[in-house]
């Protein structure tokens, strides 16, 4: 399939992976992911998400194409959607309203729905993870850290730290404390994101928060700010820091139906 | 808020009162009524209430255990702990189905005791019980609630890392509805008077609470009312002192009955205890209109007359305490605040009862209320906590 598409253009990636922007003669514009397969480990995490991906089929996440393992160079290769729009780190500044961040929320856990519902947790959310399309429509995107509670754990228990972005992660992953890592570790994800949005900077930001601490410092030791010089305090924005920003997964939303009536019931007021 | 009789060795007494009204529904024992008994039971004594499934020990053949058809010694002769690992999912299957067959309200999924629980402990329980329960649930489409049943060992109420640990498997189970909950009882007074145990007890069912769960509270002894302010969705009456206090020991030794003749004792719900009739008796020569320190039952009458023989064998005191004690329930305030006064206030009577009573009777301390000022203080702490 590859073969088939024209490459356009090399687009930015993290890790040891190269992506690129393709166009393929029927399916139109595409993304090929190339990269190394390190370990078993990095092969069993490819191989989840593209099972993962290719069983979806929702406009919540990105349309799977092709998968394939080169053994004799130890390569991988994937073709997927090109979702177009932009990242949320991008288009930030359309949702700063507490009425625009609770419709965006309640997209996102729309999506992140369909895979809490099959036991499986993102772990990696963030700004940069969640592609806003053109219909405003968000797509989440970047299932390689996926936790499948249902499948054997790929994190190593003497890691220091579990897989995550450290400053979107929630404590129980910035401690590997994997036995309690559930759908719950992606809502304290969601409340940096939405408090992010609102504040117009991370609300575990030490400058902002007056402190000598680092952001992961200060998620471990739950110091977050609700409001800022420039952006008053909201009840709403404080509920839901409240139910999703604790230490102690026990603290937050219980599950994802009472998260999503929370934000039902502020978006019909 | 209901009421649910723990049943045990002499299940017809709880029958024949829920039959009279009195509770919403019963908690049947295995051990204690053979399954195909229960099986045949009207359906309007079952469909109310739930199974205890009581695997605490797994393969422990005791009472009628063996007679059902989930008893892990059934599905395979010397069943263990690593025989789990390959008909986790048969035992879910079969005690999913004996609960359907019986029509219960709810479902309830299993659980293991031990005297100290393994690091493994939680990974193990979703494993073997949890997960497979959930998945056969939700493959049959059933709709019925789910409860999972957990033993609250006091370690998990006083160590904040056990604590938070227990709180976060409990609640991480998107799968279940509630918990049928039960904290392990290691004291050795007949009335729990630990500041701490108390309190932390509530904080655990407050948590729960808080977290949408339904929460069941099992094996109950008068701590009920108590227990009573951090609004679980049910507590229980039992008739002996084993069904009101858990302890694994009713699951070890074949009891078909009391190990050893209990003293025979009366509920008074102004005094929150169980009496001594040997108090009683003295009461009735010492102390002025005794009787009015005792509740209004059908019971009554007959225990009164002079030659009434006291003994535990006798189901009046028991069926009077069920009568009683679900009437006490029912009448506490629906709202939070409204309870917490409402039960002060009667501590605080009964306190002043039991002055009286000691100016002509010396009680001893099972018989005294002394755990009354540690319900009391306890409540001012709870809400305290509550108004944080």
């Amino acid at each position: 399939m590859i073969n088939d598409c024209k490459i356009l253009k090399e687009l930015p990636a993290g890790g040891q992976k190269t992506v690129h922007l393709a166009e393929h003669p029927t399916i139109g514009l595409v993304v090929i992911k190339k990269g190394a397969i390190k370990s078993f480990t990095s092969l069993e995490r490819i191989k989840r998400e593209v099972e993962l991906l290719s069983e979806l089929k929702s406009e919540y996440y990105p349309q799977q194409y092709h998968f394939n393992i080169d053994i004799k160079t130890k390569e991988f290769e994937i073709v997927e959607d090109y979702i177009e729009g932009s990242t949320l780190r991008e288009a930030m500044k359309s949702f700063t309203t507490v009425e625009q961040i609770f419709q965006l929320l309640q997209y996102i856990t729309n999506g992140l729905s369909i895979i809490w519902e099959r036991n499986i947790v993102h772990r990696d959310l963030k700004p940069e993870n969640i592609i806003i399309r053109k219909s405003g429509m968000p797509c989440i995107i970047d299932l390689g850290i996926a936790r499948f509670l249902d499948l054997e754990s790929l994190t190593k228990t003497i890691s220091p730290m579990g897989p995550c972005t450290p400053i979107y992660a929630a404590p129980e992953q910035l401690t590997n404390n994997k036995n309690i890592i559930d759908h719950r570790t992606d809502f304290f994800g969601l409340g940096i994101i939405s408090l992010e949005l609102f504040l117009g900077v991370h609300p575990f930001d030490p400058t902002y928060l007056e402190n000598h601490f680092s952001i992961v410092e200060n998620i471990l030791q739950n110091k977050f700010l609700l409001e800022t010089k420039q952006v008053k305090r909201d009840e709403r924005m404080a509920e839901l820091a409240s139910k999703t920003l604790q230490t102690q997964p026990f603290e937050r939303f219980r599950n994802h139906q009472l998260l999503q009536s929370f934000i039902q019931k502020h978006l019909q007021k | 808020m209901k009421v649910y009789h723990q049943t045990g060795f002499r299940h017809n007494w709880n029958i024949d009162s829920f039959q009279q009204h009195v509770g919403d529904g019963l908690i049947y024992s295995p051990i204690n009524i053979d399954a195909d008994k229960l099986l045949h039971l009207d359906v309007s004594v079952k469909q109310t209430g739930f199974l205890d499934p009581q695997l605490y020990l797994l393969n422990e053949a005791k009472g009628n255990l063996p007679t059902y058809p989930y008893f892990p010694g059934n599905i395979k002769p010397d069943y263990a702990t690593p025989d789990l690992d390959t008909s986790h999912l048969q035992l879910a299957q079969l005690c999913v189905d004996f609960q359907l067959q019986n029509s219960f309200e709810y479902i309830v999924i299993p659980t293991r005791y031990y005297a100290d629980n393994p690091t493994s402990y939680f990974l193990q329980s979703s494993d073997y019980f949890v997960l497979p329960f959930c998945d056969y649930l939700k493959e049959k489409g059933i709709q019925k609630k789910i409860l999972l049943s957990v033993i609250v060992k006091g370690i998990m109420l006083t160590d904040d890392e056990r604590r938070n640990e227990a709180l976060n498997w409990i609640t991480g189970h998107m799968c279940i509805d509630g918990v049928y909950l039960i904290f392990e009882d290691n004291f050795t007074s007949k009335q729990i008077k630990d500041f701490d145990f108390l309190l932390n007890a509530l904080m655990f069912i407050k948590v729960l609470k808080d977290n949408g769960m339904e929460v069941h509270l099992g094996y109950n002894n008068t701590e009920a009312i108590l227990y009573s302010i951090a609004m679980p969705d049910s507590v229980s009456i039992g008739s002996y002192e084993n069904l009101r206090s858990f302890g694994i020991k009713r699951f070890q030794d074949l009891e078909n009955g009391p190990m050893r003749g209990p003293r025979a004792r009366l509920y008074s719900s102004q005094l929150f205890q169980w009496m001594d009739y040997q108090y009683i008796d003295a009461m009735s020569k010492l102390v002025e209109h005794y009787e009015n320190y005792f509740d209004e039952s059908e019971y009554r009458p007959l225990m009164f007359t002079p030659d009434y023989n006291w003994q535990f064998q006798k189901p009046e005191p028991y069926k009077h305490y069920f009568y009683v004690f679900n009437r006490q329930i029912k009448s506490l305030p629906v709202s939070q605040g409204d309870r917490m006064e409402t039960i002060k206030a009667q501590i605080k009577k009964a306190l002043s009862l039991f002055r009286t009573i000691e100016e002509s009777v010396l009680l001893d301390e099972d018989s005294d209320g002394s755990h009354l000022p540690t319900w009391f203080n306890v409540i001012n702490a709870f809400q305290k906590e509550v108004s944080k």
